[in-house]
């Protein structure tokens, strides 16, 4: 009863009078009332704090009728159901806001449906693949061995399902109520999201509404709409017999990977000369190489000129230009009978049909919203976090930022906000490559080339002693001042995807060279290396 | 071989994957071979490392004489230094004829490495990482594996929570678990070995015991524990000082209580890990010949993985030794288990356990325990940060990594 009293109280006495004193009245009386009720008070102190500091603009309920009429309202509204908004909508909750999400599509976002999740399913049976290349080294005769991917998209399939219900339950559990529908800022002057034509509204709204694989049209590249993204990678049917991939980062590097591990015939076609251009150049150069070592046949300097459609399948017409030769000579290749043509080219927010430019929240030119460290909008009350930021595209970045949020604005703690510093990230290729911190380039760019020093080492690891198939193990270290702190992280191999956690724990602890060399070795491994380097 | 093993455990889980192998056929024989040829071309890299060192290489087994100055004799020939190391490890232990009649019917883990073909019966006694890890590896290969213990764990120096997880996941795995078990006698019949153990129960007020027999077992493998190689040495005879089992006694400088005579390794019955004589030794080496004086291995927060399936792994103290160190008002615990995502869409399941030991009021880090895929390269990292003193705060404001099995160390509530 007391809660319900709660809510209603605001939206009664929180008018724009953020200066009359009068209202101040109001605020000494109303904590005597919901004393009893430790997180509704503080929910309402937020409440009444936000409104005092928002000065410049002037919003009243009591002034605009319809908004507080017919709005249903949240004390948090968070528009997208991924990795961020769930986060951040749950530990709200926990905090004792009442809070909504609207979700247009599944529960989990592109991580649990079109991402992480279903990329590591497919990387895991790449990994199968493998072991069935190396089982006749280790003494196993395998039969004749068939691959089936009808069955793994089943089960994989069946998978994310169960998750989603997962997701759902854990709402249902926290007590948030989900809105199904896409979500459009009105007119309102104060922020309201209508949805499927009903209106709701919160005086915090969190924005996470994720992004989407970047498209070329048919304008650019005529025929560019034949090809899939790694949307459509989730919905294949079958293993594609010939694949072509576009792409150079760390998505076209795992899709190729995968499907080429599974047995499809693949390209990839690059722009440049090597793979993942922002990553340290030992781990670019290297998982360049690997993936030729794979049966990858690799383009590069190569771009699609565009695409056409025979009954034998698509025929991709290439352009490939040669940055040594002196005039700018092309060359054009046709791969024929491609089945599958997989544009991994970039990704792009989710902004466009929100109609965020009606609110005046700043976005970049490519649409991403701004955000300050604490996720501010330059609107007040509404935040952003996740993708459709455009920094660091990580589930565990997206929800590490939504709980920070949370915190700050349903617990009270001010200074809550998300380190974005020394992030670890993990690139499921063949081998698996993780990375964290800076690169050689970067550290020497921003401390000079006399205060870095690098230690590397490059091995065959012992799996590999006794197969004809091998793949190398790199490791580097970029270190810094007299002192060697480490700054950057950097390798390639079977099992960095699990070993890069732990080391990045302790590079965010400042960790210098010495840290690493009084640890003792653990034996045999391959992690052991990185505490052994000289 | 425990390579092979993962293997053989991913073969169990091709079906599900979407992999349809044909009939499968193992062969000993080819691992054995090229397991074998592996180690053999080791043994040539460290003979070369050895050469191109200028190092001398003699062959034999040395025995110090009655002289003053220390000197060992090898084959005949006397060589002396005034510092000299003794790293000469340790063997598996046996029990005699006369403790257990037809003791000497099994093997150890020296004989593992001789066997020339898959066991189709196996025996394991003992309840340490060894006997874990070979009855893994036997198991998980095809041979029908029993574990024979003592007592009604294994693992028992490990924080109970890897105790009793890996307890449960070797008998998930299809091994034969005797618990409060020991082996009374062997012996050789034209089918293969017959075991006779005696389990006590331990519930029960009177002291009965159960007489069982296994039969036909091709493999019987004591897996009891380790003993240093001091016996032939003649150390006694220069007076450096050995505890009652033949470990030689060392200060935190590896010194004996002879001056110039030192040791590393098993000999000393530390710790016993490669890389925990490998750094001991070459901190010794700094002391004595670089004028490092102060330069010794410091011995806290070994970090320490088994080959188990899954794998474990561990550094710092256990809850108890924590508990038993600071008081229980002083240790929190933090800890989870999941089902990995390796294992979403497999019908073999594996668990993944952690646990975290923290201390005081900062939760500062003083053990961490793990049991599940990848926990093998997953440890040394946080062996770095433990070493470094890291709080509870210091793993969670670490950006998780995702989709792996180590980001739950870092979102632990």
């Amino acid at each position: 009863m007391l809660l319900r009293t709660c809510r209603l109280l605001p939206s009664v006495s929180l008018a724009s009078r953020t200066h009359s004193p009068a209202s101040f009245l109001v605020m000494a009386i109303l904590p005597q009332l919901t004393r009893t009720l430790a997180p509704c008070r503080l929910v309402l102190r937020k409440r009444l704090f936000s409104s005092f500091r928002r000065h410049a603009v002037t919003r009243s309920m009591a002034s605009d009728p319809a908004a507080a009429a017919d709005a249903t309202r949240f004390d948090f509204l968070v528009i997208g159901g991924g990795s961020g908004g769930l986060a951040g909508a749950r530990r709200a909750a926990e905090l004792g806001a009442n809070t909504a999400v609207i979700e247009s599509h599944k529960l989990g976002g592109t991580c649990v449906n079109v991402g992480c999740v279903p990329k590591k399913v497919m990387w895991n049976a790449a990994v199968h693949a493998e072991y069935l290349h190396d089982h006749n080294d280790y003494g196993f005769d395998v039969g004749n061995v068939r691959f089936s991917w009808e069955t793994l998209k089943a089960k994989r399939d069946a998978y994310v399902t169960h998750l989603n219900r997962i997701y759902r339950n854990n709402l249902d559990k926290a007590k948030i109520q989900t809105v199904q529908g896409y979500a459009r800022f009105t007119d309102a002057p104060e922020p309201t999201v209508e949805v499927n034509g009903r209106k709701y509204t919160a005086p915090h709204i969190l924005i996470a509404t994720g992004g989407q694989p970047s498209v070329l049209s048919d304008d650019e590249v005529p025929g560019a709409s034949l090809g899939i993204t790694s949307d459509g990678f989730f919905e294949l049917e079958t293993l594609p017999k010939r694949s072509v991939i576009v792409g150079a980062g760390y998505i076209a590097v795992e899709m190729a990977g995968i499907l080429s591990t599974l047995g499809s015939k693949t390209s990839l076609i690059i722009r440049q000369t090597g793979v993942l251009r922002n990553f340290d150049t030992f781990i670019s150069t290297n998982c360049t190489k690997e993936l030729q070592n794979t049966g990858i046949d690799l383009w590069k300097n190569s771009q699609v000129k565009s695409v056409s459609k025979t009954d034998k399948g698509l025929e991709v017409t290439i352009v490939t230009k040669d940055p040594e030769k002196k005039n700018d000579e092309e060359k054009i290749s046709v791969i024929q009978e491609v089945d599958c043509l997989l544009w991994a080219i970039g990704r792009q927010p989710n902004t466009s049909g929100l109609n965020i430019g009606g609110m005046g929240v700043d976005t970049d030119e490519k649409g991403h919203i701004i955000v300050d460290e604490f996720q501010n909008t330059n609107r007040s009350g509404i935040y952003a976090v996740g993708d459709v930021c455009g920094k660091a595209l990580l589930t565990p970045v997206a929800i590490a930022a939504g709980r920070k949020l949370a915190h700050r604005l349903f617990e009270g703690k001010k200074d809550s906000k998300l380190d974005y510093s020394s992030i670890p990230t993990v690139v499921f290729s063949h081998p698996p490559i993780g990375t964290v911190g800076l690169t050689e380039e970067e550290a020497i760019k921003a401390r000079g080339k006399e205060n870095i020093k690098i230690y590397k080492t490059s091995f065959t690891p012992m799996y590999h002693a006794i197969t004809s198939r091998k793949s190398q193990c790199i490791m580097k270290l970029v270190c810094e001042g007299k002192e060697e702190k480490v700054v950057g992280l950097h390798m390639q191999g079977l099992g960095c995807d699990e070993m890069l956690q732990g080391f990045a724990v302790a590079i965010k602890m400042g960790a210098t060279k010495a840290d690493f060399d009084k640890t003792v070795a653990i034996h045999p491994t391959s992690s052991e290396e990185f505490v052994t380097m000289r | 071989m425990w390579n092979a093993a993962v293997h053989a455990e991913y073969l169990h889980d091709h079906n599900d994957y979407g992999f349809d192998v044909g009939n499968v056929r193992f062969s000993w024989e080819t691992l054995k071979a090229k397991r074998d040829a592996y180690v053999t071309h080791l043994n040539r890299i460290y003979r070369n490392n050895l050469d191109k060192a200028k190092i001398q290489t003699v062959q034999g087994y040395a025995r110090f004489t009655d002289a003053p100055e220390p000197t060992v004799e090898v084959n005949g020939r006397k060589y002396t230094a005034p510092h000299i190391l003794i790293a000469t490890g340790g063997q598996p232990s046996v029990l005699s004829d006369d403790e257990v009649p037809g003791a000497s019917l099994g093997i150890t883990s020296d004989g593992f490495f001789e066997l020339e073909t898959l066991p189709k019966r196996s025996v394991i006694v003992g309840a340490g990482y060894i006997a874990v890890e070979m009855a893994g590896i036997l198991s998980t290969l095809g041979s029908k594996t029993s574990l024979i213990i003592r007592q009604t764990g294994v693992l028992r120096n490990f924080d109970t929570f890897i105790s009793t997880n890996c307890t449960k996941e070797l008998q998930n795995t299809g091994i034969d678990l005797w618990k409060n078990s020991q082996v009374k006698s062997v012996s050789k019949t034209d089918k293969g070995l017959e075991v006779t153990i005696v389990t006590k129960d331990p519930e029960k007020k009177n002291d009965e015991e159960k007489i069982s027999v296994i039969q036909e077992v091709d493999c019987l493998l004591w897996a009891i524990g380790r003993q240093p190689n001091t016996s032939g040495l003649n150390i006694g005879g220069m007076g450096v000082d050995t505890d009652e089992k033949g470990h030689i006694i060392v200060d935190e400088f590896q010194n004996t209580n002879r001056s110039g005579i030192y040791a590393v390794g098993d000999v000393c019955g530390k710790a016993l890990l490669t890389p925990v004589a490998i750094a001991a030794g070459r901190k010794l080496a700094h002391r004595l010949f670089e004028g490092k004086k102060d330069s010794k291995l410091d011995y806290s927060s070994i970090p320490t993985v088994v080959f188990s399936h899954p794998p474990i792994g561990t550094v710092g103290l256990t809850e108890e030794e924590a508990i038993k160190a600071r008081g229980k008002e002083n240790i929190k615990i933090y800890k989870t288990s999941f089902t990995p995502m390796y294992h979403a869409i497999t019908s073999r399941k594996s668990q993944c356990i952690m646990k975290l030991v923290c201390e005081g009021k900062e939760e500062k880090v003083v053990g961490l325990h793990m049991q599940g895929l990848g926990c093998d390269e997953m440890l040394q990292g946080f062996a770095v940060a433990i070493k470094m003193g890291a709080t509870k705060a210091d793993f969670d404001k670490t950006v998780a990594i995702h989709p792996t099995s180590s980001e739950e160390f870092v979102t632990m509530r």
